[in-house]
């Protein structure tokens, strides 16, 4: 406190000139109630006159919520019966320390202009907690948080921002005890460490959890402790000898294209077989050859890279033989014991939710019975409602037998009605991308990019597919084979993948496909050959 | 409520020589103990539920020994009618409820207390959840003051001023024979602060000390001609009472200031704000001393009309902060200047803007309008100016460097709400053909959320309890049934009988889901006459809902587990499409995970300590199968059922993921087998304290399915050795 440093008259320290302000932005059910009480109790305990208030109302749970603290660091008994003016708002331009439990909120503070470079100190996790609008996008609609970080740097005083989730993990405690070890290892706050310790011995719940929280955020904040290791990802296991694929691989393909494939090539084989991996590496070569010809080179073999992700992808659809297979792997168990947190010694009993229905039946029948059952299921909409519900306990035996006798199917697959089905619409996609390719890049790459709406299980899929179909047919086709600028056809693909990702009933995708955004006039003429 | 308030209680036990530290409600009760209440009545609502709460949880202790009766009103009408008991008899009485709601509620027992008058005094703490955070409809409570004259107080947030207007509150009751409201702002409810508390005083009559007989006065009646008497005695009484006792005892509060030739009007409730602006602005000092005098109102309603005239007579412009449309203060205060022909310039809406909480950054704004537009005499106006100019830069640069606004973060269930599943429910039984969209007259409570993301359901909201007789007018018009939404709060307060009554009455043919979660869960879980709590209210006390609908004469009565998602969609599709007429109900019964949560965490973590075996139930997704679709979150929205990175090199987008945040109720499981979304979640039950055969049935199963290629060799090697272990012990 500057106010603080003005030093003595008459013997007697002079009073500061104002309060201590800080705001803490936390989200429902994070505790931030508890730990407002933890710095205000300190505060008491001190003698310093101190206020908070919070608005937690209608913003309960994973709702934003605020709480604000005023501390006037001079005991009482300095005051000579006068009490200061305290505030029931953090004001913009008026605030000494802001905290924020979340990275998106302190974008929030930063917005409303409470953090400012003369006096204001940030404190805020780095991690990320998704609103309920970023995560129930079709595809990707978290917010980017860059420019936060940067915006963080350039608008506080001092912006301290840590990952205090993971802080709070590897401690097994929760986040509120470790912000508040860093509020007090930061220095920035009126309070001794003992006093915010105290505080939370004399609340009495969880006490030892708290403290243990509470040491890590203030010895990590003051460089005493490095932030804890994540554990490494459990490794996937080899899906057999693949060394001559990879080996055809890194002489055929460019180097930028490497990585994504041999990930492509190691998911075919370990989907199928051998065989399997090596007509992956033939289709990928035709997009390669296709990337070449049209200066691939120059753009890093995007077209390459892109398309043989997808292709991947595709080629190793998710059918019930391949759900079973994941789900009855070893590495699989052990990712499950360390996801729910289950200790050494501790049984785990798994439980899966299956339900197919006629299609997953019919993807696995020969062609012609899995196309009369599809046949037969569409003429009445009340049989597409029939489901086997299956739970599975994988780790018992009966279970994991279950699951193990449908992954050994396997060899089955490339005889089946969906396998046929999915090939000739990867084939009639590959050709698509191969002479969108002679006419512009950027529409190749919509279209090498189109497969993803092909997501999800059961309906989703359903859905995803007619997506995929309805803008593959409409747009993609006649754009790869039409003349002229392309620009048009590149945009309206863009727009027809994005609002088809947009919303799951289709109703963006709809929009978009009715009025095409604007596509130039001569276009719209190529459209009709 | 599965709360203590043990240390509430003690708070308020404190007494002459020693201080109070908490929130604000708090204190406000304090005040009421302090002021020799006898009866205290209410309806919880944020922010002032914490009041009932407190007191009614200490009925057998702290409240009978002060013969105070305490009673958990049925809604903010039985509230109200309460103080009926201060009518005939000297015994002050309070009650309590959130504002305007509840006052609207309230209001047809609150005229009838007014238009009687009263000869105890008798309070009425409201709380004004106006503006930010505010979860209902945005209206000040001053109407309902003026109309009914009553007297409306707005005290400044500042502890001891607070305690000391409550008593103050009494007196002035008693002296104007008219029931008083004192409104608390709901960031003033959670203020803390400090005071000296004095001790507590027992009633003039109470539950220790009683009336002796009945008083009987035609004139305290609402029959003619009485009630033309009363209406004159609040104008030519009651009213000019009122006004000599805020005078006299200086209620308002004038600081003084040395550009006197401007001021500023403020209401109580606002003055902190009023001079945090001016503390900014450089105009005043931390303890509060204003360069420009201030008439602060901690009495709003009747207003002084000569105080006000001799503080603006010496000036040439005066602000009125008041926030709200219509800007009773400015005009009246206009009107009386104008009666007193002085030509004050006055200033108000205009600097502020007419709708909406004057939250700090509006306050600065408009502080810093009226200074530069009334320029007072001998101030520099260029730090003013500088400070609002430096705050448009920091939001802009913000602005800039962000890029683009931060996405918004509505609320939500909670994780394991018991609410959720049913919208889910609700959500997949509009995808059936012979169902389609539905209109859905939605309700408040809880439940209101499902209109926001990633639900979307709820058409109309039109009151508490008040969802099944919303749907009267709009049922008839639709080909297919009509849902209704109704909490089991909202079924006690007035549902039952404006809803489902009216209902069979009308013989309506629609659907009514009751939200039977056991508690006012929004309010802060307080318990209702049907609350089971888990089975610990002894059941000869609990009244069924499900007998009183019955009891109305509906026959289609269906209790369901609201877990059971597919069970629920199931009897949703019945009730929407059975042949049979008439009221539908559907009972959705489980209980509020956050006070289910409170009442077992305790009990787990004993018999964990205790070495007993507990089964702990979590939830997951597959990362290898999830493709990243997301369509599970729009079915749940759970908080812990979030996004993830994708693990896998070739997806581009993220994947689902439970966070640790899992309480295991099932939900992410259920939907994904009611709605058959994909085979990704998976249910892991975990043996906490494994006892011999756990361990003995696990080294059993890992051996075969090791065998069978299903474990790693170490991880069968790792159960064997731990197994050895646990067989030992």
């Amino acid at each position: 406190m500057s106010a603080e440093a003005n030093g003595a008259s008459n013997g007697a320290e002079a009073l500061p000139e104002r309060t201590f302000t800080m705001v803490v932005g936390a989200l429902g059910g994070e505790g931030g109630g508890v730990l407002t009480s933890w710095i205000v109790a300190a505060a008491e305990s001190l003698g310093f006159p101190c206020q908070s208030t919070s608005i937690p109302g209608v913003a309960q749970r994973t709702g934003a919520t605020t709480y604000y603290i005023e501390i006037y660091p001079a005991h009482h008994d300095r005051l000579a019966g006068r009490s200061p003016t305290m505030a029931l708002y953090a004001t913009p331009g008026n605030m000494d320390v802001v905290v924020t439990s979340e990275l998106m909120e302190a974008g929030r503070a930063l917005e409303l202009g409470w953090v400012t470079p003369d006096r204001t100190t940030l404190i805020s996790s780095s991690h990320r907690v998704y609103s309920i609008l970023e995560k129930s996008a079709m595809g990707d609609g978290r917010f980017e948080a860059s420019d936060l970080i940067e915006t963080a740097n350039h608008l506080a005083r001092r912006a301290i921002l840590i990952d205090m989730d993971r802080l709070a993990q590897a401690n097994g405690t929760v986040i509120n005890a470790v912000i508040l070890g860093v509020i007090a290892g930061s220095g920035e706050v009126p309070i001794p460490a003992e006093a915010f310790e105290k505080a939370i011995e004399k609340t009495g719940v969880a006490v030892s959890g708290n403290l243990r929280g509470f040491k890590a955020g203030f010895d990590y904040v003051r460089g005493d402790i490095p932030m804890p290791e994540e554990p490494p990802p459990v490794e996937r296991g080899a899906p057999g000898d693949i060394g001559a694929l990879l080996a055809r691989l890194e002489e055929s393909f460019p180097p930028e294209t490497h990585r994504i494939l041999r990930d492509g090539v190691r998911r075919a084989v370990d989907y199928q077989n051998l065989a399997y991996g090596a007509r992956y590496l033939d289709n990928a070569g035709k997009i390669l050859a296709a990337d070449k010809a049209n200066g691939g080179a120059e753009r890093g073999f995007g077209l390459t890279v892109e398309g043989g992700r997808y292709l991947a992808l595709w080629m190793t659809y998710e059918d019930i033989i391949r759900v079973a297979a994941l789900k009855s792997r070893p590495e699989r168990m052990e990712r499950v014991r360390r996801e729910v947190g289950a200790k050494a010694e501790e049984p785990v009993v798994v439980t899966e939710f299956l339900k197919p229905g006629y299609d997953e039946i019919a993807s696995v029948l020969p062609p012609a019975l899995g196309r009369a059952l599809t046949r037969w299921k569409e003429k009445k909409s009340s049989r597409q409602k029939f489901h086997v519900a299956m739970r599975v306990k994988t780790n018992t035996v009966f279970g994991y037998v279950r699951l193990w006798g449908l992954a050994k199917l396997r060899f089955w697959r490339p005889y089946s009605y969906r396998f046929a089905e999915e090939w000739s619409e990867i084939e009639t996609w590959l050709e698509a991308l191969e002479s969108a390719a002679g006419r512009s890049y950027e529409l190749a790459l919509e279209i090498a990019e189109l497969p993803n709406l092909r997501k999800g299980y059961s309906d989703t899929h359903r859905r995803g597919v007619g997506n995929y179909r309805k803008v593959f047919e409409e747009l993609a086709r006649p754009a790869a084979t039409a003349t002229g600028d392309p620009a048009g056809a590149v945009t309206a693909l863009n727009a027809a993948r994005t609002a088809a990702l947009a919303d799951p009933e289709g109703d963006a995708l709809r929009t978009v496909l009715v009025a095409p955004p604007a596509p130039p006039e001569e276009n719209r003429a190529q459209a009709a050959e | 409520m599965e709360r203590s308030f043990a240390k509430e209680v003690e708070l308020l036990r404190r007494g002459d020589g020693e201080y109070f530290e908490g929130e604000g409600i708090l204190a406000i009760t304090k005040g009421l103990l302090q002021s020799g209440v006898s009866y205290v009545g209410g309806y919880q609502g944020a922010p002032v539920s914490h009041l009932m709460d407190v007191l009614t949880s200490d009925s057998k202790g702290l409240m009978a020994e002060l013969g105070v009766h305490t009673e958990v009103c049925a809604n903010e009408a039985a509230a109200a009618a309460m103080l009926a008991a201060s009518i005939n008899y000297p015994i002050r009485g309070a009650v309590t409820w959130k504002s305007t709601v509840g006052t609207n509620v309230a209001a047809d027992a609150l005229s009838n207390v007014a238009s009687a008058g009263v000869v105890g005094g008798a309070l009425i703490i409201l709380g004004e959840d106006y503006g930010e955070g505010a979860s209902i409809i945005q209206e000040r409570t001053h109407a309902f003051a003026m109309k009914c004259s009553a007297w409306l107080m707005d005290p400044r947030p500042h502890h001891p001023r607070m305690v000391d207007l409550i008593e103050k509150g009494f007196e002035l009751s008693e002296a104007s024979h008219t029931p008083v409201m004192v409104e608390f702002r709901i960031r003033a409810c959670h203020v803390t602060g400090r005071f000296a508390t004095k001790d507590n005083k027992p009633g003039r009559f109470s539950t220790n000390d009683k009336l002796e007989k009945p008083v009987f006065d035609i004139g305290r009646i609402a029959l003619p001609p009485a009630t033309y008497e009363q209406e004159k005695k609040k104008v030519e009484e009651r009213f000019p009472a009122a006004i000599d006792f805020i005078r006299e005892h200086k209620l308002n509060e004038v600081f003084p200031g040395k550009y006197d030739d401007v001021g500023i009007v403020c209401l109580g409730g606002l003055y902190n704000s009023v001079i945090r602006g001016l503390q900014q602005l450089g105009l005043a000092d931390v303890f509060g001393n204003s360069d420009i005098p201030i008439l602060c109102l901690n009495v709003t309603y009747p207003l002084v009309d000569d105080e006000i005239a001799e503080f603006c007579a010496t000036k040439r412009s005066v602000l009125i902060v008041e926030e709200g449309f219509p800007e009773y203060h400015e005009q009246a205060i206009n009107a009386l200047l104008r009666k007193a022909d002085l030509n004050t310039e006055i200033v108000g809406k205009g600097v502020f803007p007419k709708a909406g909480e004057y939250q700090a950054e509006v306050m600065l704004r408009g502080l810093a309008g009226f200074i530069e537009g009334s320029v007072p005499k001998g101030i520099d106006l260029e730090p003013v100016s500088a400070v609002v100019a430096g705050l448009d830069k920091t939001k802009e640069t913000a602005a800039e460097m962000l890029g683009k606004p931060v996405p918004k973060r509505p609320p939500g269930f909670c994780t394991g709400c018991p609410e959720r599943p049913v919208f889910s429910a609700i959500k997949l039984v509009q995808r059936e053909e012979d169902v389609g969209e539905v209109h859905i007259s939605a309700d408040i409570g809880c439940h209101t959320f499902a209109a926001l993301p990633p639900f979307g359901l709820g058409n109309t909201v039109t009151g508490y309890g008040l969802g099944l007789a919303s749907s009267a007018g709009v049922a008839p018009h639709f080909n297919g049934r009509t849902i209704s939404i109704m909490g089991d709060g909202g079924f006690w307060h007035n549902g039952l009988s404006s809803g489902i009554s009216g209902a069979a009455f009308n013989d309506h043919d629609s659907v009514l889901v009751i939200m039977a979660n056991g508690y006012s869960s929004a309010t802060g879980q307080q318990r209702l006459p049907s609350t089971t709590a888990g089975g610990s209210v002894p059941s000869d006390t609990v009244m069924p809902m499900e007998r009183a609908i019955k009891g109305l004469g509906v026959k289609w009565v269906r209790k369901q587990y609201t877990y059971r998602v597919g069970k629920m969609k199931k009897l949703l599709h019945e009730a929407l499409t059975t042949p049979e007429k008439g009221l539908k109900v559907i009972i959705a019964e489980a209980e509020c995970q956050i006070a289910k949560q409170r009442r077992l965490r305790p009990l787990v973590r004993k018999a964990l300590d205790a070495g007993n075996r507990v089964v702990r139930t979590r939830f997951g997704v597959d990362e290898d199968t999830c493709t990243g679709d997301h369509s599970c979150i729009r079915l749940s929205g759970c908080p812990s059922l979030t996004v993830k990175p994708n693990p896998d090199p070739l997806r581009k987008d993220p994947i689902a993921h439970v966070n640790n945040g899992c309480v295991g109720c099932g939900l992410c499981g259920e939907v994904a087998d009611a709605a058959v979304l994909c085979p990704s979640f998976y249910r892991a039950d975990i043996v906490q304290n494994p006892k011999g055969m756990d361990l003995f049935l696990d080294k059993w199963r890992k051996s075969v399915i090791g065998r069978l290629g299903g474990y790693a060799n170490g991880a069968v090697a790792n159960g064997s050795a731990a197994g050895g272990n646990g067989a030992a012990r």
